[in-house]
This record gives C-alpha cells, sequence and structure tokens, in this order.
C-alpha cells in the first residue's frame, strides 16, 4: 500500500482575479504524497494552504500544471466527476466544525451516505461505527447546538470517516479547540490512519497538532519552502 | 433523500414558516377569488336568464333591433304554430312567451280622480297555467311583500315601493293606460292581488305582473308575444350548444327579408353578457397568473435571503461530495414540498372562505340602485370542485419558479467560490 503516490502535484501555480491584476497564490508546486501519510501544510497565514487542500479536494482546479489525485487529473474532472471523487473518496474537516444545524449528530453523518444510495440498515450500521470512532455513539440523537466544540469537531471527524475514504483533508481543524480537545481529535485521527490506512493531509498553524504529523510541508507566499519529514513518529505524544 | 430534506423544512422554521405563509396567502385568495367570481357570475348570468334573456330568446327581426323600446307593434304573431315547430326541432329546451310593456300606471280615489301616477314597466307571464315554471323562475312568489299572486284575469301584482307611496292596499283597483299593439290607446284596471320586491332595481322600478292572456287581450295581441324565451329543461347554461341552437333556428330564416321574421339570440347575444362570459372565464386565469407573478416575486426574496444564509450549508454538501446541479435540483424539490404544503394550508383556508361567502354573499344593492344592469344584489361565492386544486396552480408555481430564480446565484456560482463561504 505504502509507496504509491495518492497526490501528485506537479508545477502547479494558482492565480486568483484581483481587481484589474491577478493574484498568484501558488507559484510552481511540486509535491507527492503518499498513501497512508499523515501531513500537514504549514505557514503563516496567507501562505496557500488553504488553496493547495482545495486543489487537492477538487473544490478548485490550478491555473498552471497538473493535479492527480487517485490518478484523476483534477483539472480535467467536469462537476460531476469531481462531485462523485469528493463523494466517494475524500472526506473533509474544517475549522469550524461545519455540522448542519438542524438535522442531529446521527443526521448529520448519514448525509454523507445518502449521497452515495446506500440502504438503510447498511447505513446505521456505518454511521453508528463511525461515531464509535469518535466515541459519540451515546449522542447520536443529540443537536449540533448541544454539544461542545471538541463533540463538534469529531462529530465531522465521523462525518468525513464514515465513507471510508482513502484521503482526508483537515483544514486548521484544532483552531477552535483548547488543548485538551486538540489532543483527543488528533489521537483520534491517528488512529484511524493507522487503523483503516486513511491518507490524512493537515493545514496548521498548530503546534501541538504539529507534533502528531509524520511530513510538514512548510509554505511560504505560494510556495514550498521546506518539506520535512519526520522518521520517528510516534501515536501519543 | 426526500424524507431527509422534507425534515430540514420542518425542523428549520425559518426557512419554511415564510414561503408557507406566503404561498398559503396567494393560494387562499385565489380560491376564495375563484369561488366568488364562478360564483357571482354564475348569479349573474342565471338571473338575467330567468328575468331576462332566457337561455335563448325568439323576437321579430325588428323588435330586436329596437328591444329597450319594448316596441310590442313588432311582436311575434302565431306563436302556437311557432312553438310547435320548435318543440320539434329542440325536444331538449322549454318555450315560453313574454310580453313587457310601457305605459303608465294611473291610481284613482274614491271619486275617481287620478291619486297618484307612476310610468310602467310591465311584465306578462303565464301565471295561471299549473305547468307553467315562470312563476317559479322569476321567484315572484317569493319576491311578494304583501298580499299574493292573481287568482284571475284582472288581478296584478305592483312594484311594493310604488304601493307604498301611493298608500295602495291589497284589493284596491289601478289602471293601465298604454298603446296596443295596432297603435290605439288603451286601457285597463286591475286589481291588486299583492306587492313585489325583486331585490334588483332594474326589475322593480314601475313593476307591474299580469297573466300573459290580460296582457294579450289589453295590447290586441291575440296569440302573438314580444319574446318567446328558451330554456334548457335540465336548467343548465352550456354556452356552446346554446350558440350552435341558435345558429340552427336562424338557419332557416337567414334569407327572409320579412323585418317581422323570428330571429333567436342566445344568452350571451343580449345584454353584453358573452363579454361577461368571456371576462368571468378570463379572470380566473387572470387572478392566477398575477398571484403566481406577485408571490414570485415576495418568495424570489425570501428564497435569497434563505439562500444567503444556506450558504455555508451548501458548501458543506459540496464538499461532501454533492454536485452543484443536485443541489440546486433539491432546493426546487424543496420549494415543491412547501409549495405543496402551503397549497394545501391555503386551499383549506380558501375553502373555509368561500364557503363563508357562499352562505353570507356580499350585499352590493347599495351600489347597484341606479343601475340598469340586471344584477343580483348579493354576490355569493360558489364552491366547486375545481376550487380544489386551482390554487396548487400558483401555489406550486410561484414557489418554483421564485426558488429557480433564487437558486440561480447558487447554480452560477463556482464551486470553489461557493466553498470560499464556509470560511468565516
Ligand atoms: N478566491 C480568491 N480570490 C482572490 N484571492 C484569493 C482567493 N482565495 C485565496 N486568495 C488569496 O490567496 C492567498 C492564499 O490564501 P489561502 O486561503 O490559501 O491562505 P492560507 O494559507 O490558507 O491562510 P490562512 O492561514 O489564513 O487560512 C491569500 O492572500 C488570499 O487572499
Ligand atoms: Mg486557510
Amino acid at each position: 500500500m505504502k509507496n504509491e503516490a495518492i497526490i501528485s502535484i506537479q508545477n502547479v501555480t494558482k492565480r486568483f482575479p484581483v481587481g484589474d491584476g491577478e493574484f498568484t497564490a501558488l507559484k510552481n508546486i511540486n509535491l507527492e504524497f503518499q498513501r497512508g501519510e499523515f501531513a500537514g501544510l504549514v505557514g503563516p497565514s496567507g501562505s496557500g494552504k488553504t488553496t493547495l487542500l482545495n486543489i487537492i479536494g477538487s473544490l478548485d482546479s490550478p491555473t498552471e500544471g497538473d493535479a492527480l489525485v487517485l490518478g484523476k487529473n483534477i483539472s480535467e474532472l467536469s462537476h460531476k466527476e469531481s462531485a462523485l471523487l469528493r463523494n466517494k473518496h475524500i472526506g473533509f474537516i474544517f475549522q469550524v466544525y461545519n455540522l448542519l444545524p438542524v438535522y442531529t449528530v446521527y443526521e448529520n453523518v448519514e448525509f454523507a451516505l445518502l449521497l452515495q444510495n446506500i440502504p438503510k440498515v447498511q447505513r446505521q450500521k456505518m454511521v453508528m461505527e463511525a461515531l464509535e470512532w469518535v466515541g459519540l455513539a451515546s449522542m447520536a440523537d443529540k443537536k449540533p447546538d448541544k454539544l461542545s466544540g471538541g463533540e463538534g469537531q469529531r462529530v465531522a471527524i465521523a462525518r468525513a470517516m464514515v465513507k471510508k475514504p482513502e484521503i482526508v483533508i483537515a483544514d486548521e481543524p484544532s483552531a477552535n479547540l483548547d488543548a485538551e480537545n486538540t489532543h483527543a481529535i488528533l489521537k483520534t485521527m491517528r488512529e484511524l490512519n493507522e487503523n483503516l490506512g486513511t491518507t490524512f493531509l493537515f493545514s496548521t498553524h498548530d503546534e501541538k497538532v504539529m507534533g502528531y504529523l509524520d511530513r510538514i510541508v512548510h509554505l511560504r507566499d505560494g510556495a514550498v519552502e521546506e518539506d520535512e519529514i519526520i522518521k520517528s513518529k510516534t501515536t501519543n505524544q | 433523500m426526500i424524507q431527509f430534506l422534507l425534515k430540514g423544512i420542518l425542523r428549520d422554521k425559518s426557512r419554511s414558516i415564510l414561503p408557507i405563509i406566503v404561498v398559503s396567502i396567494g393560494v387562499a385568495l385565489t380560491v376564495v377569488l375563484s369561488a366568488y367570481m364562478k360564483g357571482a357570475f354564475g348569479d349573474l348570468i342565471d338571473q338575467n336568464a330567468r328575468f331576462e334573456t332566457g337561455h335563448v330568446k325568439i323576437m321579430t327581426k325588428a323588435y330586436a333591433e329596437n328591444k329597450a323600446q319594448l316596441p310590442n307593434d313588432l311582436a311575434l304573431l302565431e306563436v302556437d304554430k311557432l312553438i310547435e315547430s320548435l318543440d320539434k326541432d329542440f325536444p331538449e329546451m322549454e318555450w315560453v312567451n313574454r310580453i313587457r310593456f310601457g305605459g303608465l300606471i294611473d291610481v284613482p280615489d274614491a271619486q275617481g280622480e287620478s291619486k297618484g301616477q307612476g310610468p310602467a314597466a310591465g311584465i306578462a307571464i303565464n301565471l295561471f297555467d299549473e305547468k307553467s315554471s315562470e312563476a317559479k323562475r322569476m321567484n315572484i312568489e317569493s319576491s311578494i311583500v304583501k298580499g299574493g299572486m292573481p287568482q284571475k284575469n284582472g288581478e296584478a301584482i305592483i312594484g311594493n315601493d310604488f304601493a307604498e307611496k301611493l298608500n295602495l292596499k291589497i284589493g284596491d283597483e289601478i289602471t293601465y293606460f298604454g298603446t296596443t299593439m295596432n297603435g290605439s290607446m288603451t286601457f285597463q284596471n286591475f286589481i291588486v292581488s299583492g306587492t313585489i320586491r325583486f331585490g334588483a332595481a332594474a326589475m322593480d322600478r314601475g313593476a307591474i305582473v299580469v297573466d300573459i292572456s290580460d296582457a294579450q287581450k289589453m295590447l290586441d295581441m291575440e296569440n302573438g308575444t314580444g319574446e318567446l324565451l328558451g330554456f334548457s329543461k335540465l336548467n343548465i347554461y352550456d354556452d356552446e350548444k346554446v350558440k350552435q341552437l341558435a345558429d340552427k333556428f336562424n338557419q332557416k330564416y337567414v334569407d327572409d327579408l320579412d323585418e317581422f321574421a323570428p330571429i333567436m339570440l342566445p344568452l350571451r347575444a343580449q345584454n353584453n353578457l358573452g363579454e361577461m362570459i368571456d371576462y368571468s372565464s378570463y379572470m380566473s386565469s387572470i387572478f392566477v397568473f398575477i398571484f403566481v407573478f406577485a408571490m414570485s416575486i415576495v418568495l424570489w426574496n425570501t428564497g435569497l435571503l434563505g439562500g444567503l444564509r444556506r450558504y455555508q450549508e451548501f458548501g458543506i454538501r459540496l464538499a461532501l461530495g454533492e454536485e452543484k446541479g443536485m443541489i440546486y435540483r433539491r432546493l426546487i424539490l424543496e420549494a415543491i414540498l412547501i409549495g405543496v404544503i402551503g397549497s394545501i394550508v391555503g386551499t383549506l383556508i380558501g375553502l373555509g372562505g368561500a364557503y363563508y361567502l357562499q352562505i353570507v354573499g356580499i350585499d352590493i344593492s347599495d351600489y347597484m340602485d341606479n343601475s340598469t344592469m340586471l344584477m343580483p344584489s348579493v354576490l355569493r361565492a360558489k364552491v366547486t370542485p375545481e376550487l380544489f386544486f386551482i390554487g396548487f396552480i400558483p401555489g406550486l408555481l410561484a414557489m418554483v419558479f421564485g426558488n429557480m430564480l433564487s437558486g440561480l446565484g447558487i447554480y452560477k456560482r463556482e464551486t470553489a467560490r461557493l466553498f470560499k463561504e464556509l470560511e468565516v
């Protein structure tokens, strides 16, 4: 499984139109991620972390260069194909945990499976399993506004993981969490990474998060400043 | 998935309540107005048919041209023969003679001197024949204020207002002055058997109702009649059928240059009723159109506001792998669900309103005092089966249309831009 490039970024440049001109958010990036990596993009605000994650998540496409995700070239995907890629293979976790407020914890996690037309019985099993991974099976019927920040983010992890995606993209997942919850969710994700082989890709400013990563890609002004492999990885620091 | 969306609609009150209220109001108004139009126009046509125009009316061509002057010198003659052939040609119809006549009513005092006078707007119908439904058709019995129906020749019913003004009592004598068919002066005494108020200004002014045989005699119209009215025996006015009937009848006389040749006018060709009928059938669709339009704009705006609030949700759904076009289609599906809920609520409210207006009606007699048009004085709604679905047209159209417009923003937006809205 390892040593197979699941994400391959080749000479990717991303420019945004700003006023009359353009703003270059990513400058000729070259990166590869292997299956099962637990890696993070780190850099100051505005360095292009989110932009790169959005391209990998097929929510955006590069202006120049190629982004290959699971063998698919992001720029060549239609709306439908990129939606399908996200639906089946990519899970997202955001800074604010972004649960749908009118639905219960259970329903929020279930939604990802509804989109895949998975039958109800199987859905039920998968949702409960995912909630158990994050230790929230007992809160299945609660509404998001009744949850603490850490619990909310754990539901978001369950939602990202329930379909057992190959890649999970987590854009500053700890930004709104205290130290205790940050450690808790990272431990959970680390376990899922090891047990299910899921590739995790973070963006973060957070030293605590960095402590869990196997690899840190430092971005500055839209370019890779340093690609740091941390050999000695442990699951609980 | 529908279940999932429905849960969202029902739980998110701010998303559903306002549109449901807007749709319900629009639908309820559509239902009430349709019922009211239907009822009012139906009554109007029915009343005109019964009192004035029949479902069809046969006159001589010359009479038809000068109808307003009640030109009995141009009356139809040999009516029995005409009716006989009509019965053969159109067995589905019933034919009745009516004579309208103008003139003067004079009320003498004990010495035989004139105590007061008024213009007469007389109508003579078959009152004495057991089989005649004319008295019933014209609501004579139920419109009588004092006294009763004429029982024999020489008795008349007169307008209640006129009787009160001249202090006439039942059994008093009045004298009618007028001109015969041949243009000579005539007068005839009648005993007042009763007084009447039809409740329609056009009918009540100078009203005097006598039996047709009295009128024929005093106006020298033996076996003649001013007007020959035809009514469908089922008492249903079918605009199309009646038109064909009239065409068929008139075909026979098309080359007849005699100005006394008969002509049959369908209801729609009299008293501008044709325009009314067309108007009434257009009106409902116009109302529906207006409501669709107005509601669409309101719902478009509520949809825009709701959509803004939901950008976060759309962003999440995009990230979870729902396609943009799918989100848009499901937005429309939600609109349909809300539209259906609102339409059901609105239809129920509207039916309640329509039923109330059917029982109570709206009294317009104050506005009709000077009108010469034959109008019912109380306009009532009519609850018909079509009311159960007519409201769904504006309810669903407006909701779907409004949301299609407001949802376009989502549809057009780049996926990445939509997603950006997440990062607030
Ligand atoms: N749609 C856009 N249009 C214009 N400029 C954009 C757009 N998206 C991002 N940018 C710009 O690109 C640069 C990189 O943005 P990005 O969001 O990737 O930074 P980031 O590293 O995620 O920062 P942060 O740590 O604050 O999240 C920023 O200067 C930003 O203003
Ligand atoms: Mg960012």
